[in-house]
């Protein structure tokens, strides 16, 4: 009887490495812009002809739900949205990747060598050259919230920022602001008193930047805002001087991914010097490894920003974020704070 | 031959080795526990911080209890080993007000935290977890109920910690054990030093030293040293008997030797046939009793020296004994006594026993009677049974031997204080040597009114011990 087994489950490794041989399928979920990501993928489609990847970009929100209900799961998740994605990781939605990459990565950017972050990328703010003109630009969070309180009728609708209840990642960063210093919600009641439009991702705030929408925006992805001030001269990036949050995509490897072989040679090459030049090199999106050298590194942004890059946590901290109480308390904060002085509901 | 059973350092090293094996499983048994236990009990503390840390975060707004699950809480409850972590905050109903995961918590549990604060193992989808509940008393404005606050976490920290404690016991037990071994061989070493310098004195000693060792030894060896003293006393006594009875016999050969010589000078010194022929027949009487004085010797230090190389077996002496006074009785030399037998049991009287060294010793008894009694004197021997003992004796009623002499008649040369006899003094030497070798005892009486008994106590066959 066992042996039947045995023979079974022999006949069925030989059929799946065949078949692995004309083209293992490979879904993979993330919450990270195909376009922004495409050189990376490329690079993976030709270091592996024999797996054909099939990458669904989507939400941060859509990400999570999918990891817990989609059926056949996907092979691998990526997202933004750390909280979350440690959420799962501590759920058991992930497995243990130990490859000998997987075990060189820097302590701080994986947990239980199950979960990886594999970008870097810095938080911050970005104005119009109007702004400027008008004003000395903010350089750090004091200066955005004196400017605020002192240039409120300037600025009114000028300024966005996330919306903490449509986007993950823009809830997480205002979590960890809110834990560096309650001064933050001083800050919040300005953004509100400013009449702030609260936006569900960087590219929409950094469109109304250069379409003359907006002249300030607050907390924009960093590898978003600097491509795009690249080709937008209108569009000036600053990284704030006091502290800049840093941000980590996250991957991990599904516990019931239908492809395991083939999500661990994805999550290896993410990993991977290979995987990493690119990331250096072709996207925005910074790699972690001190060993690459590109215009994009987390080694080159320390260089210039110096110590005061503060990247979210990715240990089992942040799974206070996404507690539901934890949350409705921090929203409820939020609206009070946001319409302090103005009795309407923008968001 | 010496056989060699192994060494004595191998046998205390077995010792060690058992002693090791079973010490050291119960200690590693021990160590494996109380490693458990202190990897448990460090990860539980940890536990306990992060619930209480928690149920600080615990307030009431309005009618129910609002937990903002503090980020460090959930830090402690990781470990540096990045366990997975779960948390509840259940409210007096038992409704879950917060908690990250589905983990069911047992009702009994429940229960238990409501009294004091409580650990429970369990398994969730093949995945082991510690939890550890309390409750904690918090009063709102409205309402004052308690709420229960759990908190876990994935064992893998323990079970490394654990291990690793569990690998330094094991790896301080065999440092020890090696150290007690190395001490063990030294101590050996002296330990085993005065058995050494016993060696090395032995082996010095000459041949012919029989002097006590005179050595300085441990208790323990006390004994041995004794017994090798005794040895060298017995094997004193028996060279210095040896020497005497070796000059003894010279003494005794000399006599008649000398006797031939001037015999034979007399005779030679004379012309006339008949001095000759008389001196000739001196010398005949001469050489034969020497001839038969040397066979003694001969058949006394055959019976001394040689082993027992014959097979005893059972035999009656009833026939032994008849058989030889029936022959002896024919010879000349007895034509002139009366020899003769008691009346014998008539259940055969069986002793272990060789049949040529009894006929020996009957053969000497009877010789020695018919010697030293006149002739007319009547001899006797006869047999009895005495308990498990058989008594062989012969009696005479002759002249007698003085009582003060009577232990000495068994030594060789000895003649019971009577020159007038051409006897050799080897007779009852001999019987005393075949009595040792079967184990009989001797004993001489005066035979009343005049005469000499003497008695050879057998131990009947089949009753021997």
């Amino acid at each position: 009887m066992q042996r039947l087994w045995l023979t079974n489950a022999l006949v069925l490794c030989l059929f799946s490495s065949s078949q692995s041989l004309a083209a293992t399928p490979l879904v993979v979920e993330a919450a990270l812009d195909r376009q922004v990501v495409a050189p990376l993928l490329a690079a993976f489609e030709q270091a592996h002809p024999g797996i054909e990847l099939s990458y669904r970009d989507r939400s941060t929100l859509e990400v999570n739900a999918l990891t817990a209900v989609a059926d056949p799961p996907p092979d691998v998740v990526i997202s933004s949205a750390m909280p979350w994605q440690m959420n799962r990781v501590n759920e058991g939605y992930a497995q243990r990747l130990d490859s000998e990459l997987a075990n060189e990565w820097p302590e701080w950017a994986k947990w239980r060598n199950e979960v990886f972050g594999f970008t870097f990328e810095p938080i911050v703010m970005a104005y119009r050259l109007d702004l400027a003109r008008h004003m000395l630009p903010p350089q750090t969070h004091a200066d955005l919230h004196k400017l605020l309180s002192t240039q409120r009728d300037t600025l009114q609708g000028k300024v966005t920022t996330y919306s903490p209840s449509k986007s993950g990642i823009g809830y997480t960063l205002f979590q960890q602001d809110a834990r560096y210093t309650d001064r933050f919600w001083d800050l919040v009641t300005a953004l509100g008193d400013a009449d702030a439009h609260l936006e569900s991702n960087t590219r929409a705030m950094l469109e109304g930047l250069s379409e003359g929408r907006y002249w300030l925006g607050y907390n924009l992805l960093g590898s978003y805002a600097m491509v795009w001030a690249q080709e937008h001269p209108e569009v000036i990036v600053q990284v704030p001087q006091d502290y800049a949050l840093v941000v980590m995509r996250t991957g991990f490897i599904h516990r019931d991914a239908p492809h395991p072989r083939a999500a661990q040679a994805f999550m290896n090459f993410l990993l991977s010097r290979d995987g990493q030049r690119v990331l250096a090199a072709q996207t925005p999106l910074f790699s972690v490894r001190s060993d690459i050298v590109g215009p994009y590194t987390a080694q080159r942004l320390r260089d210039q920003v110096g110590d005061r890059l503060y990247p979210i946590p990715l240990n089992a901290s942040v799974l206070a974020f996404v507690d539901p109480q934890r949350r409705d308390a921090f929203m409820a904060r939020w609206q009070r704070e946001f319409n302090r002085y103005q009795g309407v509901n923008d968001d | 031959m010496t056989q060699v059973i192994g060494t004595l350092k191998a046998r205390l090293a077995v010792w060690l080795l058992v002693m090791v094996s079973g010490l050291g499983t119960l200690l590693l048994m021990e160590a494996y526990y109380s490693t458990q236990r202190a990897a448990e009990r460090a990860f539980d503390s940890q536990l306990e911080a992060a619930a209480l840390t928690t149920a600080d975060s615990v307030q009431w707004e309005g009618s129910a209890p609002v937990v903002r699950i503090p980020p460090a809480a959930l830090q402690i409850l990781a470990t540096s080993h990045q366990e997975r972590v779960f948390y509840a905050v259940l409210d007096h109903n038992g409704r879950r007000i917060s908690a990250n995961l589905a983990i069911s918590i047992p009702s009994a549990g429940r229960t238990a935290a409501a009294i004091a604060p409580t650990w429970l193992d369990l398994t969730q989808a093949g995945t082991r977890w510690r939890l550890h509940g309390r409750e904690y008393d918090s009063a709102g404005w409205d309402i004052q109920n308690p709420v229960q606050i759990w908190v876990g976490h994935t064992i893998s920290g323990r079970q490394v910690l654990a291990s690793e404690l569990f690998e330094r016991a094991i790896i301080r037990f065999f440092a020890m054990v090696l150290l007690a071994g190395i001490l063990m061989l030294l101590a050996m070493r002296v330990a085993l030093k005065p058995m050494r310098q016993l060696r090395h004195r032995l082996r010095k000693r000459q041949a012919d030293d029989m002097r006590p060792l005179n050595a300085r030894v441990p208790e323990e060896l006390r004994e041995m040293v004794e017994a090798l003293d005794t040895l060298f006393t017995r094997q004193r006594e028996s060279r210095d008997n040896l020497l005497r009875f070796t000059a003894d016999a010279s003494h005794q050969l000399k006599t008649p030797l000398a006797g031939l010589q001037s015999t034979s000078e007399l005779a030679l010194q004379s012309r006339d046939p008949d001095e000759w022929y008389r001196a000739l027949s001196d010398v005949h009487d001469g050489a034969k009793r020497t001839s038969r004085l040397a066979g003694q010797l001969l058949s006394l230090a055959r019976l001394r020296h040689v082993e027992e190389a014959d097979e005893s077996l059972p035999l009656d002496l009833r026939k032994a004994l008849h058989d030889s006074v029936l022959e002896w009785a024919q010879r000349e030399v007895a034509m002139q006594h009366d020899l003769g037998l008691a009346e014998l049991p008539a259940e055969p009287m069986l002793i272990q026993g060789q049949a040529w060294a009894l006929r020996e010793l009957l053969g000497n008894l009877i010789d020695n009677a018919l010697r030293y009694t006149p002739p007319g004197s009547e001899i006797t021997l006869g047999l009895n049974a005495i308990g498990n003992h058989i008594m062989l004796y012969i009696e005479d009623n002759g002249p007698g031997v003085d009582p003060e002499i009577h232990p000495r008649l068994f030594q060789p040369f000895e003649r019971g204080g009577r020159q007038d006899t051409h006897g050799s003094g080897l007779g009852l030497a001999i019987v005393a040597t075949i009595a040792q070798r079967h184990a009989a005892k001797l004993q001489v009486k005066e035979r009343p009114p005049h005469g000499l008994r003497i008695e050879v106590h057998f131990q009947a066959a089949g009753e021997e011990s």
